[in-house]
């Protein structure tokens, strides 16, 4: 429990009438990269937003580095989110989003982080460009870089794939690869799991809101494809 | 960083944006001029009418504007959903209310503003010190306004009918300040506010308070799914 950086406790949502999450406990270990699988309509998502604080636990509870994000609002410093939606606004500059970012997250070094931050993830040169011109690709980076400007412990990825090509996805792999190396806890939810291959130490997969598998991973693209693919009904990378 | 440094960042960004895309501004300002239009050739106005239904053109014009306004208050957020990254910042959530509020009561002001000498030359008024304490009303009104109406955006930023909700929550709400609105102007173009005006402001001033107070209780709350 003391090393553990994410934690769940019994923790289910409910919309309405539809339970989106059954009472799942799940601890995730710091610097443990964990692949979060499912089908549509699993809960990946609910489960991910649960532990980013921006959505409530019906029942149960959620602790970041062992505060709830809902509570203690600096124990939401410690997390970063990648989303299939940049999060980021298409009217503001790289730059000026970052900055507006750090100033939020109060970084007293925010412009030295900002340009480092852009130079990590090879945008420096179009710092002064508004996002509306970016390319998918080069959006999803901007949106690695500001989920990872406050240095959080844990980094949570939702579909961070989505609408990428093949070597852009490589690139983000590759990103993603450098992040875990750094020691951040990662949770990771995406349908292409044979991308997750050489990220992931930990498989979960949800089913109907219930953990159904929970294993550690060591493995190929291909075995992991293999092995998720019962569960989510697809062979497909 | 404070909860002041945090509701200026949101503030600036919001008027950095709209400074670029001209998205909020531009449509307020048009639409209050262009009812301010309809009606004076619909009704002819000037005499007499400015001081029967002046007031109530005039604040018509303003809501009406402000309902495109505050629609749009939170359609940079929805676009990316960078709400979700606003609300993942540590510090109190309620400064995102209380910068996008300042932010609509910023447009709405300049909207009267720009608005009001088209008001004087539509109805024949002719300026003066008199309409010194309009400024006073236009404050409070819009504060008003912008107080409940920010809330409201942000209850009904996720939902499907959001251009619809928005005015169905909103003018209900509304209707008391705007009541006072409408009375305080009419007092003042009538040049005989004196201490008649006094009721009507505090009235306003009340209404702003305890809607800025509540929303910034309710705002965590609004923005859940």
């Amino acid at each position: 429990m003391v090393n553990d950086d994410i934690v769940l406790e019994k923790a289910s949502k409910n919309f309405a009438s539809f339970v989106a999450l059954r009472s799942v406990d799940l601890s995730i270990q710091r610097g443990q990269f964990t692949l979060l699988a499912g089908a549509n309509g699993a809960g990946k998502s609910t489960l991910l937003r649960l532990a980013a604080g921006v959505s409530r636990p019906s029942s149960g509870r959620v602790l970041i580095a062992g505060e709830d994000p809902q509570r203690n609002s600096k124990a939401r410093a410690a997390i970063g989110l990648l989303s299939h939606h940049t999060l980021l606004y298409d009217d503001l500059s790289a730059e000026e989003n970052l900055s507006f970012f750090a100033q939020l997250y109060g970084l007293t070094d925010g412009t030295q982080r900002v340009e480092k931050a852009l130079e990590e993830v090879g945008l420096l040169e179009h710092r002064r460009r508004r996002l509306r011109g970016f390319s998918r690709g080069m959006r999803q980076r901007l949106a690695l870089a500001r989920a990872t400007l406050h240095r959080p412990a844990v980094l949570l990825l939702d579909e961070p794939f989505t609408g990428l090509d093949q070597p852009a996805c490589a690139a983000l792999s590759q990103r993603l690869l450098h992040v875990k190396n750094q020691g951040h806890t990662c949770m990771m939810v995406t349908h292409r799991v044979g991308e997750a291959a050489t990220l992931a130490d930990r498989l979960v997969v949800l089913r109907r809101g219930r953990i159904c598998h929970d294993q550690p991973w060591q493995g190929s693209s291909q075995e992991l494809v293999e092995t998720c693919a019962p569960f989510l009904g697809t062979t497909t990378l | 960083m404070s909860f002041w440094q945090r509701t200026l960042a949101i503030l600036h960004k919001d008027l950095m944006a709209e400074w670029r895309t001209k998205e909020r501004l531009s449509p307020m300002a048009f639409f209050s001029l262009l009812v301010l239009l309809v009606f004076n050739f619909s009704f002819e106005l000037g005499g007499a009418a400015l001081h029967e239904i002046g007031p109530g053109v005039l604040w018509s014009s303003f809501v009406f504007a402000s309902l495109l306004g505050l629609s749009r208050s939170f359609a940079d957020e929805r676009e990316n959903h960078s709400l979700d990254a606003l609300l993942m910042a540590p510090g109190d959530r309620s400064a995102i209310y209380l910068g996008k509020m300042l932010g609509n009561l910023l447009f709405l002001l300049a909207v009267e503003l720009i608005s009001l000498p088209f008001f004087t030359l539509f109805f024949n008024l002719s300026p003066g010190w008199f309409l010194l304490p309009l400024l006073c009303v236009f404050f409070l009104g819009s504060a008003c306004l912008s107080a409940a109406g920010t809330l409201f955006a942000a209850m009904s930023s996720n939902m499907r009918l959001r251009e619809l909700l928005l005015p169905l929550l909103l003018l209900p709400m509304i209707l008391p300040a705007l009541i006072s609105c409408v009375e305080a102007t009419g007092l003042v173009l009538d040049n005989n506010w004196g201490e008649n005006l006094y009721p009507h402001l505090k009235m306003l001033a009340v209404y702003a308070t305890v809607f800025i107070a509540l929303s910034l209780m309710l705002f965590e709350y609004a923005v859940e799914e």
